[in-house]
């Protein structure tokens, strides 16, 4: 590989193929360096991806792209060993607004996108640093093997080994991310439909609070898929400590939980599949996003909107993928690609969605590391149920139920947390 | 056997999956001794694959064959005793369903 490329993308995940497919579509030489076998043989994720972004790039995807089901049902429970209090929210409207898929089948066909708009994409080649000279980035190494590029876009991934041997990202901490855990179960597509009370093509996302991380801060999840479920746990590292079992007894246990194996009863092991997700915004991100010849996108960036029950990672990835190619267009007109000329992707970050969202909800993490919201809170509520629904003969009285059944907890502290919920999330 | 009511042992989940394993390991204790003398020990917790087990002498043995690549190993070692990379050459597991 002693070519020369306009631009080197490292990893082929959403985000870096994002940029390689729209850099090629506009004449760009375009080179995306892969450590898997294939794209998205080393890509997981909790299993869904909101469409937004995919109406503006790819508007043929509703037909194209490896769909597996159209969420019209949302739902959030808060799990005890042996009792569960579950909101619900389900819609018939069939507008496309987020869909179940297997992040390695998604990437996969994202490739063919951008090798089809002309991108080369060499697989099995995992890019050990960036190659600098004069303070500038000039290409990647693998290996023995180097190769040179006008500007390299770091789409590594959230373990970000490039950015970090290049100098230009600190090593990454366990309070910045999450471990997920997941679990892809064959089930029939009738069983699933009736189990689940879904029509043909619906799905299912659920996430659940509590029992499943053993009440430490995490949380886990089930998306249906046309004829498998996915499962997971995610533990907030930071915590990971504090669990009283191995994380892989832990998703075990809730697969086994009694209201969970009666779903999935007959089923099937397809995968075991483990992933870390940055989980604190714009915290996570490295110190630059960009710099003398190089740019950096998606989960590398930190970009991956996590508020406990709204998990976005996709949209984001591919979303600053679309702009750092959009940037590097308008660098490449100044004719150069230096700190200065490159600055203009921090602009369109702050013009789009990414950085408003996350300039929202820039404390959402401070209010979601809150233990006493994965333990406190789930008791609360479900002792709260257990005993307003226990009719005895006595008075069930909300106030005085609600006295019984808090727990530990105090009035002041139900009003601080509250209130940090209302106003980060 | 089916999996309705009973945990499936970790090795038999980690053989769901699809492989093709390097023989060169990716992963490396670099100070053994310093393994030996941490108290906490969260890899052997923490490790979805249950790569890193504990011997009866107090020494952590790890494997590098069923490693899932998530990189949880290295960010919670607190001793930063263990050199975690990517296997070489699209070796390692392959998501089918990731």
């Amino acid at each position: 590989m002693s070519q020369r490329f306009d631009v080197i993308v490292v990893g082929a995940g959403p985000a870096g193929l994002t940029a390689a497919q729209r850099l090629a579509s506009r004449g760009f030489k375009v080179l995306v360096v892969e450590r898997g076998r294939r794209p998205g043989s080393k890509n997981v994720y909790g299993g869904r991806i909101y469409a937004h972004v995919l109406d503006k790039l790819y508007p043929e995807y509703v037909k194209e792209a490896p769909v597996e089901r159209w969420v019209r049902k949302e739902r959030l429970t808060m799990l005890t060993k042996d009792s569960g209090v579950t909101l619900e929210f389900e819609t018939k409207a069939t507008e496309h607004k987020s869909f179940t898929a297997y992040l390695s089948n998604f990437t996969e066909w994202l490739d063919r996108k951008a090798e089809a708009a002309g991108a080369l994409v060499v697989t099995e080649t995992p890019v050990d640093n960036l190659i600098t000279k004069d303070g500038k980035v000039i290409g990647v190494k693998s290996g023995s093997d180097e190769v040179y590029g006008d500007v390299v876009i770091v789409a590594e991934g959230i373990n970000r080994l490039v950015l970090e041997s290049s100098g230009l990202a600190p090593k990454l901490q366990p309070s910045l991310v999450g471990l997920g855990v997941k679990e892809v179960i064959k089930l029939g597509r009738n069983e699933i439909n009736e189990r689940f009370n879904l029509d043909e093509d619906e799905g299912l996302a659920w996430a659940l609070a509590g029992y499943p991380t053993h009440y430490v801060p995490g949380g886990a999840f089930i998306y249906t898929n046309k004829d498998a479920i996915t499962l997971g746990i995610v533990v907030y590292l930071e915590h990971g400590g504090k669990l009283d079992v191995p994380v892989y007894d832990l998703i075990e246990e809730f697969r086994l939980h009694p209201f969970v194996s009666r779903l999935l009863k007959g089923g099937q092991l397809l995968e075991y599949s483990a992933h870390l997700t940055p989980i604190v915004g714009l915290k996570a991100m490295p110190p630059r996003l960009y710099g003398n010849g190089y740019l950096v996108v998606g989960d590398a960036a930190g970009f991956l909107l996590h508020l406990g029950v709204l998990i976005r990672g996709v949209d984001f990835a591919m979303e600053s993928g679309r702009l750092a190619a959009e940037a590097i267009i308008k660098a490449h007109d100044q004719g150069k690609y230096d700190e200065e000329a490159l600055s203009i992707y921090h602009q369109l970050l702050n013009e789009s969605f990414i950085l408003r969202e996350f300039n929202a909800f820039k404390n959402a993490h401070k209010a979601l590391n809150n233990p006493r919201l994965y333990s406190d809170y789930v008791m609360l509520a479900n002792a709260f149920m257990s005993r307003y629904f226990d009719v005895d003969g006595t008075p069930r009285r909300i106030w005085d139920t609600f006295m019984k059944t808090k727990g530990k907890l105090t009035l002041v502290d139900l009003t601080r947390d509250a209130l940090s919920l209302v106003m980060n999330l | 056997m089916s999996m309705d009511n009973r945990r499936i042992p970790i090795e038999e989940r980690l053989n769901s999956n699809a492989w093709d394993v390097s023989q060169r390991p990716h992963i490396r204790i670099i100070d053994p001794d310093k393994c030996r003398k941490c108290e906490a020990k969260p890899c052997t917790h923490l490790c979805p694959a249950r790569c890193y087990t504990l011997s009866s002498d107090g020494t952590v043995l790890f494997s590098h064959e069923g490693c899932l690549e998530c990189g949880t190993c290295r960010i919670v070692c607190p001793h930063n005793a263990i050199e975690w990379t990517y296997p070489r050459s699209g070796y390692g597991v392959q998501y089918r369903f990731g």
